[in-house]
């Protein structure tokens, strides 16, 4: 018996450790933190999205609604339009942090030139749709290229180009040397101009014999093999976002942040499909079917009160719980739960290697995100369409992220009774058992 | 002396943070304590005398000793003293490794 429980521990441990490795490994990092300083301006664009498509046609209409319209529009434009520019920046400049590398700016440069000089140099526009013609564009800009559709080619390209860049800029050789009392800023310009020369020599010439052989650009090449089948698999019922969130919060059960394995495996592709939704719906467009499994079914309809659902524990322990210390602790915990922080519940009530709650802390969010995704398949609430942040609070979260669908707030308050109806069980058995324990301590005394 | 906390999002620290500034008024002490993610947290550590992480990202510790450089204690918060806001015994933890 004891050896059985020693070999599960080891095995919980060994899972900890791989998933810790994993989160900890350089380049998926830095995708992290770069999605993570990447957030506030896809909030900002919910923002702008809402009161462009929900507020002003309240009151507006024709021309003076298309003249209000500008506004969202412009901020849709510079945000999510240009998120893959963004993106690639950003990339460069986590990329280099998280490498210790002392330029991480020179980065930032090189992370979105190379994006851009991988771009089609011609854009082909429709001049005549019935008659067909067409005509190929220099000087022009696609936001299929620069805006969401691009987000992966940016973090690929952008990590591929700093990672060769900081491997030259580590060759002394290559650095020129101005000698003594030269400004440290000039110095370090010289000192990153031929790394740069040669890694975006390297990027150009990559693009010229893809263009050159095969008549294509990376930006396409990654659209097809890499972003559209990771959608899919997002999209192929809910499964694949099940199954990672259920090793995610079993992770959380361990101790170790949640986010370690969902913030690498799932959340940049469902962040890519909300933001898509944002700008289909700010174009005024209909949400495609391969587009309901996205970032907002997991923290909009699965994440109330933190991860694991854990508002819903309190809730149980006010009303049912006669056990004064989880009821202090809930005390302590409402407020930031509202908010959906729950630290205080997974460390203090607590849910960490607690057997009896770690089962509806995992089992209630798996269940929360399948039902949200069939219920958004049969048309009973609305796809989600607006990226809002995940300290929302419950009911109001709902009724942003479906741009205003009541249907999604009912659902969410039958969310609430049901994931209370799961927690109570549990809570009960674990409260059993803390007192045994507590009782099996004084025997011994 | 200055407490530095980090966690994974910055979130949790920050309730932990208010706690942490009381309780060291209460008792007298003067301290600088302050929250961040741990990227802002080690970007900011310069003049810090600790650095205490949340249990939530441990496994980032070795990571942030290298950061440090060794110049500074890196510890990670009990998980239970974390989960009950024990702002007395972390802010005493504290003082104790910086003492050490």
């Amino acid at each position: 018996m004891a050896e059985e429980v020693e070999e599960k521990k080891s095995f919980l441990d060994k899972f900890a450790e791989v998933s810790a490795k994993v989160g900890n490994q350089v380049h998926l990092r830095s995708l992290r933190d770069a999605f993570a300083t990447m957030t506030p301006i896809y909030i900002l664009a919910g923002i702008a999205v809402l009161i462009n498509n929900v507020v002003f046609p309240l009151f507006l209409a024709d021309d003076a609604l298309k003249a209000a319209q500008y506004w969202g529009n412009a901020i849709t434009l510079g945000t999510l339009n240009f998120s893959a520019i963004i993106l690639a920046g950003l990339i460069g400049y986590c990329f280099a942090r998280n490498k210790r590398f002392d330029n991480p700016i020179a980065c930032v440069v090189v992370g979105i030139a190379s994006l851009v000089i991988m771009m089609p140099q011609t854009v082909t526009a429709t001049i005549d749709a019935k008659a067909g013609t067409t005509a190929d564009i220099s000087g022009a800009f696609l936001t299929s290229s620069t805006g969401t559709n691009g987000l992966f080619a940016a973090i690929i390209i952008g990590l591929i180009a700093t990672t060769i860049f900081i491997k030259f800029s580590s060759i002394e050789k290559l650095k020129i040397n101005l000698g003594e009392g030269v400004p440290p800023a000039v110095g370090d310009s010289f000192n990153v101009m031929t790394p740069m020369l040669i890694t975006l020599s390297i990027m150009a010439l990559v693009s010229a014999l893809l263009f050159g052989l095969f008549s294509t650009n990376l930006l396409a090449i990654i659209a097809v093999a890499v972003t559209a089948p990771l959608k899919n698999i997002m999209n192929a019922g809910p499964l694949a976002v099940v199954i990672i969130y259920t090793f995610a919060n079993l992770l959380f059960c361990l101790g170790i942040h949640q986010s370690t394995i969902s913030g690498v495996l799932a959340e940049p592709i469902l962040t890519v499909l909300i933001v898509d939704n944002m700008a289909t719906f700010a174009a005024g467009g209909t949400i495609p079917v391969d587009h309901y499994m996205n970032m907002q079914i997991v923290n909009t309809f699965a994440l109330i009160g933190g991860s694991g659902c854990t508002l819903m524990l309190l809730f149980d322990t006010f009303l049912f719980s006669k056990n004064e210390t989880s009821r202090d602790i809930a005390k302590l915990s409402i407020l930031p739960g509202i908010f959906n922080i729950n630290e205080p519940v997974i460390y203090g009530y607590p849910i960490v290697y607690n057997l009896p709650l770690i089962i509806p802390f995992v089992v209630v969010p798996d269940l929360l995100i399948a039902a949200t995704y069939g219920l958004t398949c049969i048309g009973l609430i609305s796809p989600c369409v607006v990226m809002v942040p995940w300290t929302t609070p419950v009911l109001l979260s709902g009724w942003l992220a479906t741009a205003g669908d009541f249907r999604a707030v009912i659902w969410q308050v039958i969310e609430i009774a049901a994931s209370m109806a799961i927690y109570l069980p549990f809570m009960k058995i674990s409260e059993r058992a803390q007192a045994k324990q507590l009782e099996n301590a004084s025997e011994e005394d | 002396m200055k407490i530095m906390l980090a966690c994974n999002a910055g979130m949790s620290t920050s309730l932990l943070v208010q706690k942490m500034r009381k309780e060291a008024a209460a008792q007298g002490i003067d301290a600088t304590i302050e929250a961040n993610p741990l990227n802002k947290a080690l970007e900011k550590i310069d003049g810090f005398d600790i650095l205490m992480l949340g249990p939530q990202i441990s496994y980032a510790k070795d990571d942030a000793v290298k950061a440090v450089d060794g110049k500074i204690p890196v510890v990670v918060i009990a998980m239970a003293d974390y989960g009950r806001m024990n702002a007395k015994k972390i802010i005493a933890d504290a003082i104790a490794t910086i003492n050490a």
